[in-house]
């Protein structure tokens, strides 16, 4: 799993590079640089969010009384993405 | 540290349900209440617990210290079905092998039971289904007349060869020693085997943990060698997989008790093994040295349940602390029928 997203970060930094050397003055539109900032921050949330929830589910599981904390819990990784949101109106 | 899981296996939800029902176990308080009980009261107060479904289910059949051990025995087995139940993947495959303990115990049950030609309703209440076994194999086991068809009746399971090679010995001796000894070597054997703990991240704690256990099985029976003073050969007795001693160190560690204390002080154990080695060397007495293993057991499984969170430990952890509380419960109730006084009953208890 982590394997294929590194491999894929590498393949942008490729074509970042490339198209740098080509010669124009941007090499990556920024429109599109926020966009993958934003999906890629959205997939770490989401892996960190697996495990979190796994967890809070067999928590509840147990003793429904864990609801309100555990959701807070799951949902806490997302502040991750929020915060690459803040980038989309920086660009 | 694995964050996501390579092999599908969920230790974090496993964890989570394992760690609530950790906090569902009796603390020293309840202890103190249970060991002032009768044992009806003793059953009344486990109705009110956790126990109260077993305890309900076998009300009308039993009564007494009856109730509280077949309730205690069934509540552990409902417990540890549970998390074959939940758990995926590696950490399924680990703890299955760590539960075939209890196949283990079943087949001594059943050893001891035909042997001493008990009914076979009588074995079966003793059973704690929480291993490989079917219903269908325990069933036939107590139907047995003879400890030969015991033997023959578990050939297919992993148990049936050493079984059947031990079969000599005890045709030999007509002790159940041999047989028994099998069963638990077999159990160590099969537990580790097949495992490459350098490489798989899930197995490289669950081989951990386990060392500790055979390392802690090995000093109680080296102290137990040790004390008796016997003939015996103590690498008889010697469990392969631990990481303390080797077969032949311990024949001579056992006739130098000293030098035996002064290696467990020095072993990477000795912070847990302090105050049991401290008890050992003031009180003297093998069953309070026994207790305070267990409980020094009990505390560097809970340790390794820390240092490696998202692994098979902690349900290891949850295991023992199980077992331990259930058979706390057993002295309790046991102790309080024969009419020992609370502080006698409270030596018994194995506590961290």
């Amino acid at each position: 799993m982590y394997e294929t997203l590194v491999a894929a970060i590498n393949m942008l930094g490729l074509i970042a590079q490339q198209s740098a050397e080509a010669g124009s003055t941007v090499a990556f539109p920024p429109a599109a640089g926020a966009a993958l900032g934003v999906g890629i921050a959205a997939l770490g949330a989401g892996i960190a969010e697996g495990g979190i929830g796994a967890a809070a589910v067999g928590a509840i599981a147990e003793d429904s009384d864990f609801f309100g904390i555990g959701l807070l819990f799951t949902v806490l990784p997302e502040t991750l993405v929020i915060l690459a949101i803040v980038v989309i109106f920086i660009v | 540290m694995n964050v996501i899981s390579r092999d599908a296996s969920n230790y974090s939800y496993v964890n989570a349900r394992v760690r609530s029902r950790w906090a569902l176990l009796l603390d020293a308080d309840e202890y103190d209440t249970l060991t002032r009980m009768g044992p009806s009261e003793i059953a009344r107060f486990l109705g009110e617990s956790e126990y109260s479904p077993e305890i309900d289910a076998l009300g009308s059949r039993h009564s007494g210290v009856d109730l509280v051990e077949h309730a205690l025995n069934r509540n552990l087995a409902r417990h540890f079905d549970d998390l074959l139940e939940w758990s995926q993947g590696t950490l399924y495959d680990l703890i299955s092998r760590y539960l075939r303990k209890f196949d283990a115990w079943n087949v001594k049950t059943a050893l001891r039971g035909v042997y001493s030609e008990t009914d076979a309703g009588v074995i079966d209440d003793d059973f704690i289904r929480a291993g490989e076994f079917d219903d269908a194999l325990l069933g036939t086991l107590e139907e047995c007349e003879s400890v030969e068809s015991v033997v023959d009746a578990l050939a297919e399971t992993v148990f049936g060869d050493p079984l059947a090679d031990a079969l000599d010995d005890y045709e030999e001796t007509g002790a159940l020693v041999p047989l028994e000894n099998a069963v638990d070597r077999t159990f160590y054997d099969t537990l580790l085997r097949g495992l490459n703990a350098a490489t798989e991240s899930g197995t490289r704690e669950f081989v951990k943990f386990l060392q500790a256990e055979v390392d802690f099985r090995n000093i109680r029976n080296a102290f137990r060698l040790a004390r008796s003073g016997g003939t015996i050969d103590p690498s008889e007795y010697y469990i392969e997989g631990g990481r303390l001693f080797e077969a032949s160190e311990l024949a001579s560690l056992v006739e130098n008790r000293d030098e035996l204390v002064a290696r467990l002080r020095e072993s990477r154990y000795g912070d847990q093994l302090g105050p049991a080695l401290e008890r050992l060397e003031s009180a003297d007495s093998l069953i309070g040295f026994e207790h305070a293993l267990d409980a020094a057991l009990l505390g560097y499984a809970d340790h390794l349940s820390h240092v490696f969170p998202l692994s098979v430990c902690p349900v290891l952890a949850y295991i023992l602390a199980k077992e331990r509380e259930v058979d706390n419960i057993r002295a309790i109730a046991r102790g309080r029928e024969v009419g020992l006084s609370g502080e006698e009953i409270e030596q018994e208890l194995v506590m961290l």
